[in-house]
């Protein structure tokens, strides 16, 4: 049975999630004593900045409660506190279906503090792809998380959940591109040098012809735009900072307008009518609200910013229920796949165990009353009754399947064991063919997909 | 056969166009979204299908395509068509398609359902190759720019309005307006060359009638011409740009018509 073990943004604050991560160079030693642990069949580690879980194959179905503690051992190990107890109370665990649903939930961005962002499903293939490097993943797991890549393709394609802007930096972003297009032909000005300016500059610079810092103090300014491989501009050369400038970005702590609308009118001038974008994020604002007025300006503040995100989150949120769907229907199908597992070893157990009989006595009557047959004849005569073992084991093996898919084959298998005298096999429950050594022709036993 | 093929081919280019524009409108109304795609692949479908009825009517007809205002109609929308397959790449103005494959539409049905081409005065002149091709190819130009203009001030209007909601259904307001401009530069000396070969062609066959339609056409000209000089020494862009294109194109739309209906007023100016 697959199980998930973990704290994330809904159940652990960030000073608790911080102790539990694991960057790259980590996980190759928590996968190798997640792999060490004989209650996991399979594991793989999850590490990002919103979530740290260990999803894992429990060893056999009565080992699902050894499963889990063994993980929430690991995990208190990982946060440096072998007792774990002070963990307990953020973490989580699912089991069965539920872990399933939950695993295909985190990659198609459904559990994600903000709702639709791409970069989970980067995540959890870094985590998957680490898992494999390692041997963790062997069979059920694997599948299961390679499943939840199409889940997330699926959720992405079918559904606009990830449309729209829902971050400050991106609605700014989105509006430059609005209004310029592409911005490497377009000049960036920070106004200011405040996180939140930063953060935008940061986004909007990176397509950007150039970046220039305007701060009171050039000292400042100086060495943010070291940081940022961009220009200083003095303050009082901010008019013709203005003038350069085709995104400005005003972030100061101003208590007063620092760009007026008579200041824009003479900057309009010497621009020639230029279009110009003020995104300012200060509060109080840093441009006079008039300046949107005048003809090829447009000025956004942080509430106009701050609408976009709401809008963006709720088209989101009008997109879960759609998404919800898709997984539901994955996760089922996903579960009849590994219900199918369940009988798996009695199909070949049968199959070996109507062939074995069969062809023993198709060598006897060979050897004995029909010693004359010549090659050929002998061959057809096999061929014969290969086909017809097929055929008599046809229905029996479909329908065995068909009421496993339906999750209620326990009791046919064992009345198949039972009427073909068959051995006790126990279920292929790590997606291998199962635990009979017999060699029956199983084409057909291939996974849904 | 080939009046039949020509009807075959004017259906087939009105169907085309016809569901080109549905599926632009119904992009920028934020429906059908998943074939927006194919609005702009229709249209490029359409040019080829306009060019063959184009030639397989002046053939039923046996008139010369460039002669006369319904084939001139024709041909302007259809290389105004051609000139947006070229140019929506290069400027990034797909959702233009939204104004001109309408635009398209109407010219086409215009040329075949307003007046006959039976009504329209044969001309002959040297002038008259000059005149009608560079009327053409800048009534085409201009189409585009007009298209540009309007997108411009749907778009402006939004991002003023801070009402965003369908922002991204159209193209940034300063891919809009270098657009718009470039495609008005590009139309303007046609325009001169087709206002001069007119103003001679008039003079030597109507005997200078015509006033109004020229005074039109004058005007037009002049205030397209004040646009682009305005933007040059003013820096007049954005929004005064895009009225001064859009009346412009108007006007030389108005001479258009007059061309187009004179015959049901059954009199030549």
């Amino acid at each position: 049975m697959i199980v998930v073990v973990g704290l994330s943004h809904r159940t652990a604050p960030v000073q608790v999630r911080e102790r539990l991560a694991a960057g790259a160079d980590a996980l190759p030693a928590v996968l190798a004593r997640l792999e060490a642990r004989g209650e996991l069949a399979e594991a793989m580690f999850l590490s990002t900045c919103n979530r740290v879980e260990v999803v894992a194959l429990a060893r056999g179905e009565a080992g699902v409660d050894a499963a889990l503690a063994a993980i929430r051992e690991e995990l208190a190990r990982q946060g440096g506190a072998p007792g774990g107890d002070d963990l307990l109370p953020y973490l989580y665990d699912k089991r069965g279906d539920e872990a399933v649903r939950h695993v295909f939930r985190v990659a198609a961005s459904l559990d994600s503090m903000v709702l639709g962002e791409p970069q989970i499903l980067g995540q959890v293939k870094e985590a998957y792809e680490a898992a494999l490097a390692a041997g963790a993943l062997k069979g059920m797991l694997g599948r299961c998380i390679s499943q939840a890549f199409t889940v997330a393709k699926r959720v992405r394609a079918e559904t606009a959940i990830g449309a729209g802007v829902v971050s400050i930096s991106s609605v700014a972003v989105d509006l430059a591109r609005r209004v310029f297009g592409d911005l490497n032909d377009h000049a960036v000005l920070l106004l200011g040098a405040g996180e939140m300016a930063e953060a935008a500059a940061r986004s909007l610079g990176k397509g950007a012809r150039s970046l220039s810092i305007c701060n009171r103090s050039f000292d400042r300014a100086a060495a943010l735009a070291s940081d940022m491989n961009a220009a200083a501009v003095p303050w009082d050369a901010l008019e013709r900072g203005l003038v350069d400038a085709d995104v400005v970005v005003a972030s100061t702590a101003s208590p007063t307008y620092v760009v007026t609308r008579d200041m824009v009118r003479r900057v309009m001038k010497a621009r020639r009518g230029r279009t110009l974008l003020f995104v300012d994020i200060a509060v109080p604002r840093n441009v006079e609200p008039a300046v949107h007025e005048l003809d090829n300006v447009y000025v956004y503040n942080v509430d106009d910013l701050e609408r976009e995100v709401a809008r963006g989150l709720t088209a989101r949120r009008g997109e879960l229920e759609g998404a919800e769907k898709i997984v539901t229907q994955e996760v089922g199908q996903f579960l009849a796949w590994t219900r199918g597992l369940e009988v798996q070893p009695t199909v070949v157990a049968m199959r070996a165990k109507a062939r074995a009989v069969l062809f023993s006595e198709l060598e006897r009557t060979l050897a004995g009353r029909l010693k004359h047959l010549a090659e050929g004849d002998r061959a057809a005569l096999t061929q014969m009754l290969e086909s017809a073992a097929n055929k008599l084991l046809h229905a029996p093996t479909t329908k065995l399947k068909a009421r496993a898919v339906e999750g209620d084959a326990l009791e046919l298998a064992a009345a198949v064991r039972f009427l073909f005298d068959l051995k006790e096999v126990g279920p292929a429950k790590d997606g291998s063919q199962g635990t009979s050594e017999a060699t029956a022709s199983d084409g057909d036993e291939r996974l849904p997909n | 056969m080939t009046a039949q093929l020509a009807n075959l081919l004017f259906g087939a280019t009105a169907v085309v166009y016809a569901f080109a524009s549905v599926l632009f409108v119904a992009d920028l109304l934020g429906r059908a979204r998943a074939l927006a795609g194919w609005a702009p692949r229709l249209v490029a479908v359409g040019v080829p299908l306009h060019a063959a009825h184009i030639v397989v009517w002046s053939l039923v007809l046996h008139v010369c395509p460039v002669e006369g205002i319904h084939f001139a109609l024709s041909v302007a929308s259809m290389l105004a068509c051609f000139a947006y397959v070229l140019a929506r790449s290069r400027y990034r103005v797909d959702a233009v398609g939204a104004f001109v494959a309408p635009q398209a539409l109407a010219f086409l049905l215009a040329s075949r359902f307003v007046g006959t081409v039976a009504d329209e005065p044969r001309l002959r002149s040297a002038f008259l190759p000059f005149h009608v091709v560079s009327n053409l190819l800048g009534i085409a130009l201009f189409t585009l720019a007009f298209a540009a203009a309007v997108a411009y001030l749907v778009q402006e209007h939004r991002l003023k309005s801070k009402h965003f909601e369908g922002v991204e259904r159209l193209p940034p307001v300063d891919a809009l307006d270098r657009a718009e401009h470039r495609f008005l530069a590009l139309g303007f000396p046609l325009l001169t060359i087709g206002i001069l070969t007119g103003t001679i062609w008039a003079r030597e066959i109507a005997g200078g009638t015509g006033i109004a339609r020229a005074s039109i056409a004058y005007a037009s000209w002049v205030l397209i011409g004040g646009v682009l000089l305005l933007r040059a020494a003013a820096g007049w862009r954005g929004r005064r740009a895009a009225v001064g294109t859009i009346l412009g194109f108007g006007l030389s739309m108005v001479v258009m018509l007059m061309y187009l209906v004179r015959g049901l007023w059954g009199g030549h100016s």
